[in-house]
This record gives C-alpha cells, sequence and structure tokens, in this order.
C-alpha cells in the first residue's frame, strides 16, 4: 500500500546520489531546482540519454529521474537500456519517468520500459517528493524474463484478467479473489442477456 | 517458453533516506518551492515565447508555408509550454497543452494537418494565457479541446 506524503514524514536526501535526465533545459532546471530544494547534494544532470548512458557506464547512482520525451533515445529507452546494459550496480536502481504527454502508441512501451513510476509534467514538489519516498519504501519484486527487467507491473494481487486462469503460482483462484476483482465473461453474458 | 526470475533487488536509496538527520516533509516541500521561484520569471518567458513560436510557425500568419512543417516540431513547443506550465496553477494552460500533444499526435498518425483544430488550440492557448477566465470557463475551454483533439479525421 503506498502512502499519501505526510506533513511530518522525516526524510534524508542528503547523500542520495541522483542523475537527473531532460534534454528540455528548462524543464531540467525547474526539476533540479526542487530536488536541490528536498536537500539533494549529489544531483548530476544529463541532457541526453546517450549522456545519461556515459555515465550509467562509469559510476553509481541511488535514484534515476528522467524524462520521457527525449530526441533521439527516449526515457523509456533508457529505462530498457539500463536494465540490461548499465554498470551491474545500477541496473536496480529505482527509475522515476516524468512525462509531458503519453500518445496511445507509447503506452505499452511505458508499461514494458521498467520503471517504477511516472509521474506527469508540470512537476508539483508534493507529487516528486511522494515518489521518491514510494520508490524508497519499493516492495515489489523484480522480474525478469525475455521481454521485460524491473520491478513488477502488477500494484497489487486483484489475479489474473477476468476470464483468465492466471500464470503465476501464487494467483488466488477464483472463489477467493476480492470483489470486483475479475468478473468471469460468462457472468457478463448472462447479464447482458437478462 | 521463457523463464522467469523472480528476486529482491538491492535498495540503496531506501538504506539512505532512512539516515539520521534530514528534514521534515513540509520543510522539503517549502524549500522546493522558494527553490523554484527564482526560476518563475525566465521560465513563464520560455512559455510565452514558445506560444510565439507556434503561432508564427504553425498558426494563420503562416497558413502559406505551414502545410510543410513538421509534426515533431509543432509536438515539442507544445511539451515545452507543459514543462513550465506549473507555475500557472489553475489556468488551465498545462491542459490545454497536452490536448495540443494529443491532436499533433493524431495528425501524425493521419499523415494530415488539421489546420481548424490547430488555430483553436492557438487560441485557446492565448486566451488562457492572457485572459482572466472563472474556473468554469477555463473547465469549459478544456472540455472544448479535449472533444477537438480527440477527434479524428473521417469522424463524423
Amino acid at each position: 500500500m503506498r502512502e499519501p506524503l505526510q506533513a511530518a514524514t522525516r526524510i534524508n536526501l542528503e547523500k542520495v546520489d541522483v542523475l537527473l535526465v531532460d534534454d528540455s533545459l528548462p524543464s531540467l532546471n525547474l526539476m533540479a531546482q526542487v530536488l536541490l530544494g528536498f536537500g539533494i547534494k549529489n544531483l548530476t544532470r544529463a541532457e541526453s540519454a546517450k549522456a545519461a548512458q556515459a555515465m550509467l557506464r562509469e559510476r553509481t547512482f541511488d535514484l534515476v529521474i528522467s524524462a520521457t520525451n527525449m530526441a533521439g533515445v527516449d526515457g523509456y529507452e533508457l529505462v530498457k537500456w539500463q536494465r540490461r546494459g548499465a554498470l551491474e550496480a545500477n541496473r536496480y536502481l529505482p527509475v522515476i519517468l516524468v512525462s509531458g504527454h503519453t500518445p496511445p502508441s507509447q503506452v505499452f512501451k511505458g508499461r514494458d520500459a521498467g520503471a517504477n513510476f511516472t509521474i506527469a509534467k508540470p512537476i508539483a514538489p508534493k507529487i516528486v517528493l511522494e515518489r521518491i519516498l514510494w520508490a524508497a519504501k519499493e516492495d515489489r519484486q523484480f522480474i525478469e524474463c525475455d521481454s521485460y527487467l524491473g520491478p513488477d507491473r502488477r500494484f497489487k494481487n486483484d489475479g489474473p484478467p477476468p476470464g483468465a486462469k492466471g500464470r503465476r503460482r501464487e494467483d488466488p483462484p477464483e472463489a477467493l479473489r476480492p470483489p470486483g476483482a475479475s468478473v468471469p465473461a460468462e457472468a457478463d453474458d448472462e447479464k447482458v442477456r437478462s | 517458453m521463457s523463464t522467469v526470475r523472480k528476486f529482491r533487488a538491492p535498495n540503496r536509496l531506501s538504506m539512505l533516506v532512512r539516515a539520521n538527520g534530514g528534514v521534515m516533509a513540509k520543510d522539503a516541500l517549502a524549500a522546493a518551492d522558494a527553490a523554484l521561484e527564482p526560476l518563475r520569471a525566465e521560465s513563464l518567458a520560455v512559455l510565452d515565447a514558445a506560444l510565439a513560436e507556434i503561432e508564427a510557425r504553425f498558426g494563420r500568419p503562416a497558413a502559406a508555408t505551414r502545410a510543410s512543417a513538421a509534426y515533431q516540431d509543432l509536438y515539442t513547443l507544445a511539451l515545452r509550454i507543459i514543462d513550465v506550465s506549473g507555475f500557472l496553477p489553475g489556468s488551465c494552460v498545462d491542459q490545454a497543452a497536452v490536448s495540443f500533444c494529443a491532436l499533433v499526435d493524431n495528425c501524425a498518425e493521419a499523415g494530415a494537418w488539421r489546420w481548424d483544430a490547430v488555430d483553436v488550440h492557438i487560441n485557446a492557448l492565448r486566451l488562457l494565457r492572457t485572459t482572466d477566465l472563472s474556473p468554469d470557463q477555463r473547465r469549459a475551454v478544456i472540455d472544448g479541446l479535449n472533444k477537438v483533439s480527440q477527434r479524428r479525421i473521417g469522424d463524423a
């Protein structure tokens, strides 16, 4: 369960090494100011995904915050690369993507990139801090298979989609799933017919 | 069938944020707001410059030349408006720019510009940026823009 940010929550970001990536300079500057305001002392900026890749090959970070909409290699491709091609110590870092607009054609690319969270621009400091805390408290396991490497994309286990048996050992039987989590297709059909 | 591996990854961030010292979230947020303030004028100038460039290259004044313009150029300019529009809370400028991005993406997918819809978005952005409107009026503008941008060529 991810909790909303509480005013009295204590947070220490002084020693957190952050890589911030955005090819829009105004946006890069705004996010950098927000992070400095949070008390982050070790902030590295990259003005392109290519520059970020070079840094992720050379030294370790604790958190990556990247824009999605970038010319050339975009933020989704950067995360996908990072999960397999970066320095070993950087492969499983929490990643927060920041997006101005996500075209429908990019939705699956975003889902499959392997980031922990995506937030919308314009940036709101409260949302940024909340997502950093969520990333710090991340309790999802990593999933690695041919097509994906990143945090489990299921935020809660309500079981597989309606009508599906499920592919995981821990998928609950239909009878034990939370109310409304999955309605068998036949039940829908009956409702329409009645 | 591919093999799936599940594992717990080390999370250094988790250990670092719990270190002694630090600040309360409310103080961190106040400090972030204060740190942003010096960028206000510069950011609004970026927004106005992007809007002016959109009008000059993609608006009615460019009617004779805009047909050859690149979809990506307009998309990037609209994104630039979104980037810095946090300094205009409640103005709905950000939402108008998001609708503009959706429109340009639809045009790019269809391979054809919809200049009437582009003009509507430019006018709406200018209106939202410069005119004193009530929240309801701003909401109505955005609702209208979303209908326009989601309409695809060929829709009735």
